[in-house]
């Protein structure tokens, strides 16, 4: 039983292939200005790596902001039910999931067999996602990979303005200019984005345990914030960006026949 | 040194007549293709929509058969009485021989335009009425040769003022606090006020044949739209949709007609509940809406998105002003006395009233009971709690409604949008997720 | 049953009274069946039945023995009294000498007494009629103790105010029936109501056990000779001034008595000249069983009737006392009708409130559950008028046997 997932997001595209409910492979292809390129492209790369062709998929399930440009898709699932369906396959215990993605951010309650039974998304604000790093990571000077170790350092945070980013980044810029140390900085960021997420979390009420997935998920500079605001450990599995495209798989392996 | 103004000073500044001229014609146009596109999307999500539905859809267009009726009306000599809100008396309008019509607006691209006058931050049914004010979009305002507003909300108070720079309008000061002695006697009085504007206008004095009988027409109407409603509780024979348009055309429509047409919609209805005619699958998500009103043509975004997103779900009830709570209570006369049925009638419009507009002296239990009854009664599987950005009355009473819900173990979910076409993609996704979620539980309750 | 007929009575003169029975009980099913059935207006049918029941109990309870089965009366005239002719029960032997004591404002004075008002049994077996012992009442011949006939009267109207309720004050007190007529009288004049302000009327409904107590405790000081031996006001014994004219204090002024006496006088049941054969006494005029402040009374109520939709029923002390049975604990909780309200389908109209004719409040205040309020008369207004389904409803012993229905389904 062969089933495939697609997770177009808005800055790359994500395809996981997988076998009697078993991942097989996965890959990655930044999005640019061609999401359905970039789909093809990532389903061709794990066909390859799979070892499979195109017909030996039985169904294939899209998902993210651009599933609707996944045209060689079965049917479609929201971003919150491939999270929750992804996060009981990574992890048993897991009620909850928290995505935090390039321009979005999503929480999932969830029951043992990955169903959805509640969900709250972010306003429709960037600053609790994604590119707030790379927006403040730009204003630091500092290489978005480093940005995360750099925090670490911190022992304490310095305050910044979080209710949006672009004042944010103007507070950043100040701060730097009254030489407060970097490492300090980059904590506040990541304080102030934590924050933001885990009143999100609040809305919907936290059941352990906590799965964390998405993009933003491998950045230890956020994790180490975000553990701290949620007062909880937070379950990562491995390769968190691919946690939708494998939800996605997922129901397409129930939705075969 | 001061200077002394010539004349009143408005709050909509002059404009060229060709630009209001232009920009009219613009968004009639896209009125139109909206109204027309809307109708389409409804008939292609129920392919077996019954042939009385056209009376409704040629109703619900603005620019079409009865504007007509009512101009040819006006030029012979009736008076055309246009209110906000649905406080206003139309009993009262009805026994003076005026034709009552709702001026609400529903046009998103005047909203844009009242942003010019207004700030962002007000409502935008408020804004959009004042754009629609600016160009002359709605005939219905146009013709109106007065507007009763009954003070209910800031934004209304605001936007008589700023109605009143160009058209007739009477206020009504409804009560913030609806039953409490001294606010019946109140909202008693304002109502003989109207009546005695109304009769002022008309010239016809309102007596108590007159009133009796118009009080008569609406209550058979509220007969008609009761029916309709009943036949929602079952397995679903109408989409949604069609039901909150027949709903709404009660406000624009002549009021006897549409008794009758929807009547001949309830008779064919049941038919098709004998014959299992099913508007969609019967273990569709049941939805409820509740919150700020939807008004025809362009606030028809999240029931478009309801219906047609897949999963999709059926919304087989709401609690809207603009929808289930029209015609719901009907006027109850005990003497058909004139001091009588002045007290029902102006009992029945605020009392019974679930908007959160008012509270009474238990806080705002009415409406929380209203809607504990409708979601018993109408089996639904989830709330989309619908909020217009700036509506703090509605925005505020959500905590409590949440937590009852949740105490029945309904899903409910917040969604906050505008008066604008840009974020149909975001709320596509709330909504999907969310139907996702009840077709989901849907699935698991039948399993056991 | 102990009758006292003068000739034996025939088995054909048996069969034709249990078919004049039968015919009677068959009318009053046929009336009632053909008005549930027939009057389609929602809003007017359970008014309709009440006004049909009213009248039907008229007969029952004033008529009824007087004509009396065979056409006999039931007892001997006593005196030569005019009201002695009309004497005519004790059906039920000696614990009844009265008549019945059915909690409605049957006048004891005038009728023929097979249903009589407590209120005066009340009192008057206190005084002047304590007697222990065998002794004469009005007209008739006690073998009991007042004591005993206290208990008796009281056992019956707690057990019918338990079981029923004001339902009495609604369906079958003759002068609710007279105020209702009052009430049809207006409408076709077609003048407004008026209504009392709301302090006012609970005011009035608190009057109503003021003036239970008054009663109470002014009999019992007029009748301490009997009771306790020590007479304490002048003037109460036998023949005397109180005993014969202020004995029963609360009927001097009850606007029943002149009412029924002038019914049954114009019905020529009684001599009119007796009526108006004057005596005057302390405070007032006072004929054969009709005072001037009777009169007057009558007179300002017929006028509140008017203006204030069943004036009399919020003042009632009889009213006052069925409450007391039904209303309060431990009462409240094993009364047998009940006004009853679904606190979710109730939308806070305000019909109910406003269509309620002693203008009780409590069935719109009140959340859900037993609304049955110590004024509430039992009409069933409120419930017809009710537009949302299964919100107010009629409970017997626990069993909704009548609920609020959306009346526009009966519109045409």
């Amino acid at each position: 039983m062969i089933a495939a997932g697609i997770d177009i997001g808005t800055q790359s595209a994500k395809v996981a292939i997988l076998k009697g409910g078993e991942v097989l492979s996965r890959s990655l292809a930044l999005c640019g200005f061609n999401p359905k390129e970039a789909a093809e492209k990532a389903f061709k790369e794990a066909l390859r790596k799979a070892r499979l062709s195109f017909d030996n998929v039985e169904h294939i399930t899209a998902t993210g902001a651009g599933a609707a440009k996944a045209t060689n898709s079965d049917s479609t699932i929201s971003m919150v039910g491939a999270d929750a369906q992804a996060g009981a396959y990574f992890f048993p215990s897991a009620r909850t999931v928290i995505d935090v993605g390039a321009e979005e951010a999503r929480a999932v309650s969830c029951d043992e067999n990955g169903n959805m039974l509640d969900f709250v998304l972010n306003s429709r604000c960037a600053a609790g996602a994604g590119t707030f790093i790379e927006a403040m990571a730009r204003a630091l000077e500092v290489e978005l990979e480093e940005l995360g170790p750099l925090s670490l350092k911190a022992e304490k945070a310095s305050p910044i303005n979080a209710s949006c980013v672009i004042f944010s980044e103007s507070d950043v810029v100040s701060l730097i200019h009254r030489q407060e140390p970097k490492p300090e900085i980059a904590r506040a960021i990541y304080d102030a984005m934590a924050d933001r997420i885990s009143s999100m979390v609040h809305r919907l009420g936290i059941k352990p345990h906590v799965v964390l997935v998405g993009g933003v998920a491998k950045d230890v500079g956020f994790v180490t914030s975000l553990k701290r605001k949620l007062h909880t450990e937070l379950l990562i599995p491995e390769g968190p960006v691919f946690a939708g495209s494998v939800g996605a798989a997922l129901t397409a392996g129930k939705r075969i026949g | 040194m001061a200077t002394k103004f010539e004349g009143k000073v408005k709050a909509i500044p002059e404009m060229p007549p060709k630009e209001i001229e232009e920009m009219r014609n613009t968004m009639e146009f896209v009125s139109r293709k909206v109204i027309a596109e809307n109708i389409e999307r409804m008939k292609i999500t129920w392919p077996n929509r019954p042939k009385t539905m056209q009376y409704f859809d040629e109703i619900s267009n603005f620019f079409g058969q009865r504007v007509e009726e009512i101009r040819a009306q006006k030029e012979a000599g009736k008076k055309i009485i246009g209110y906000s809100c649905m406080f206003a008396p139309i009993e009262l309008i009805l026994a003076a021989d005026a034709i009552p019509v709702r001026i609400d607006s529903g046009w998103y691209d005047t909203a844009k335009l009242g942003d010019t006058i207004v700030p962002v931050e007000v409502c935008p049914v408020i804004r959009s009425n004042i754009g629609t004010q600016m160009v002359n979009l709605s005939p219905y305002l146009e013709l109106s040769d007065a507007i009763i507003i009954p003070l209910t909300c800031d934004g209304r108070t605001k936007l008589s003022e700023i109605l009143r720079d160009d058209k007739t309008v009477w206020t009504m000061c409804p009560p913030r606090i609806k039953d409490s002695l001294q606010s019946r006697k109140l909202w008693v009085e304002e109502v003989k006020a109207v009546k005695e504007k109304i009769e002022d206008l008309t010239g016809t004095e309102i007596t108590g044949k007159t009133l009796r009988s118009a009080i008569e027409i609406t209550q058979r109407a509220s007969k008609a739209f009761r029916r309709l409603q009943e036949i929602r509780k079952g397995n679903p024979v109408i989409m949604g949709r069609d039901s909150m348009l027949v709903n709404q055309t009660s406000t624009w429509d002549d009021i006897k007609r549409w008794t009758q047409k929807t009547e001949e919609l309830c008779d064919e209805l049941e038919n098709r509940i004998e014959q299992k005619n099913w508007a969609c699958s019967p273990d569709t998500p049941r939805v409820m809406v509740t919150g700020t009103p939807m008004i025809w043509p362009d606030n028809w975004k999240i029931p478009n998105l309801i219906e047609e997103s897949s999963p999709h779900g059926v919304i087989v009830v709401d609690e809207l002003c603009s929808g289930d709570r029209l015609l719901y209570d009907p006027v109850g006369v005990d003497e058909w006395t004139m001091s009588d049925m002045m007290d029902a009638l102006a009992e029945r419009y605020i009392l019974a009233s679930t908007c959160p507009c008012f509270t009474s002296e238990h806080g705002n239990e009415d409406r929380i009971n209203w809607l504990l009854d409708r979601v018993t009664e109408y089996r639904v599987d989830g709330v989309i709690y619908y909020v217009i950005r700036g509506c703090i009355l509605y925005a505020m009473e959500y905590a409590r409604i949440k937590r009852l819900l949740d105490s029945m173990d309904v899903p409910v979910y917040y969604l906050d949008t505008e008066y604008t076409r840009e974020d149909v993609g975001q709320m596509k996704t709330r909504v999907e997720a969310f139907l996702e979620m009840l077709e989901t539980r849907v699935a698991l309750r039948e399993v056991k | 049953m102990v009758t006292c007929s003068r000739r034996r009575i025939t088995m054909t003169e048996i069969i034709a009274e249990i078919l004049r029975a039968t015919i009677i009980a068959g009318i009053i099913l046929a009336g009632i069946l053909a008005i549930l059935i027939w009057i389609k207006d929602q809003t007017k049918k359970i008014s309709y039945l009440r006004v049909f029941i009213q009248i039907a109990a008229v007969p029952v309870i004033f008529l009824g023995l007087i004509i009396g089965p065979f056409g006999l009366p039931q007892f001997p005239p006593v005196g030569n009294a005019p009201r002695d002719a009309v004497v005519g029960t004790n059906i039920f032997g000696a614990p009844f000498p009265d008549g019945l004591s059915v909690p409605v404002l049957a006048c004891y004075y005038p009728s023929g007494r097979t249903v009589t008002c407590p209120i005066w049994q009340i009192q008057g077996y206190i005084f002047p009629f304590w007697n222990t012992g065998l002794g004469f009442g009005w007209g008739v011949f006690y073998t009991t103790t007042g004591l005993e006939r206290l208990a008796i009267v009281f056992g019956l109207v707690i057990g019918m105010s338990i079981v029923l309720g004001r339902f009495f004050c609604g369906w079958v007190c003759p002068f609710g029936l007279y105020m209702d007529l009052i009430i049809r009288l207006r409408k076709t004049f077609k003048k407004r109501y008026w209504k009392l302000s709301e302090r006012v009327n609970i005011g009035l409904r608190q009057l109503r056990y003021v003036i239970i107590a008054a009663f109470l405790i002014l009999s019992f000081v007029f009748g301490t000779q009997a009771i306790i031996g020590l007479q304490l006001v002048p003037g109460t014994e036998r023949g005397e001034y109180v005993y014969s004219y202020f004995s029963a204090p609360f009927c001097q002024i009850c606007p029943v008595k002149p009412l029924s006496v002038l019914v049954e006088s114009a019905l020529g049941l009684m001599d009119f000249t007796f009526v108006f054969s004057n005596t005057k006494g302390l405070l007032y005029e006072a004929g054969y069983y009709v005072t001037s402040l009777n009169v007057a009374v009558l007179v300002l109520v017929t006028i509140g009737a008017f203006a204030f939709r069943r004036f009399w029923c919020r003042i009632c002390p009889l009213g006052g006392l069925i409450s007391i049975f039904n209303r309060f604990p431990p009462f409240k909780w094993v009364s047998g009708v009940r006004l009853n309200k679904i606190e979710e389908k109730c939308t806070k109209c305000g019909i109910c409130k406003r269509v309620c004719p002693p203008q009780v409040t409590e069935v719109y205040e009140e959340k859900g559950g037993d609304v049955t309020s110590p004024g509430c008369i039992l009409c069933f207004r409120c419930v017809e008028m009710c537009p949302y389904e299964n919100c107010l409803e009629i409970r017997v012993a626990g069993k909704p046997i009548y609920k609020s229905r959306s009346w526009l389904k009966g519109l045409k």
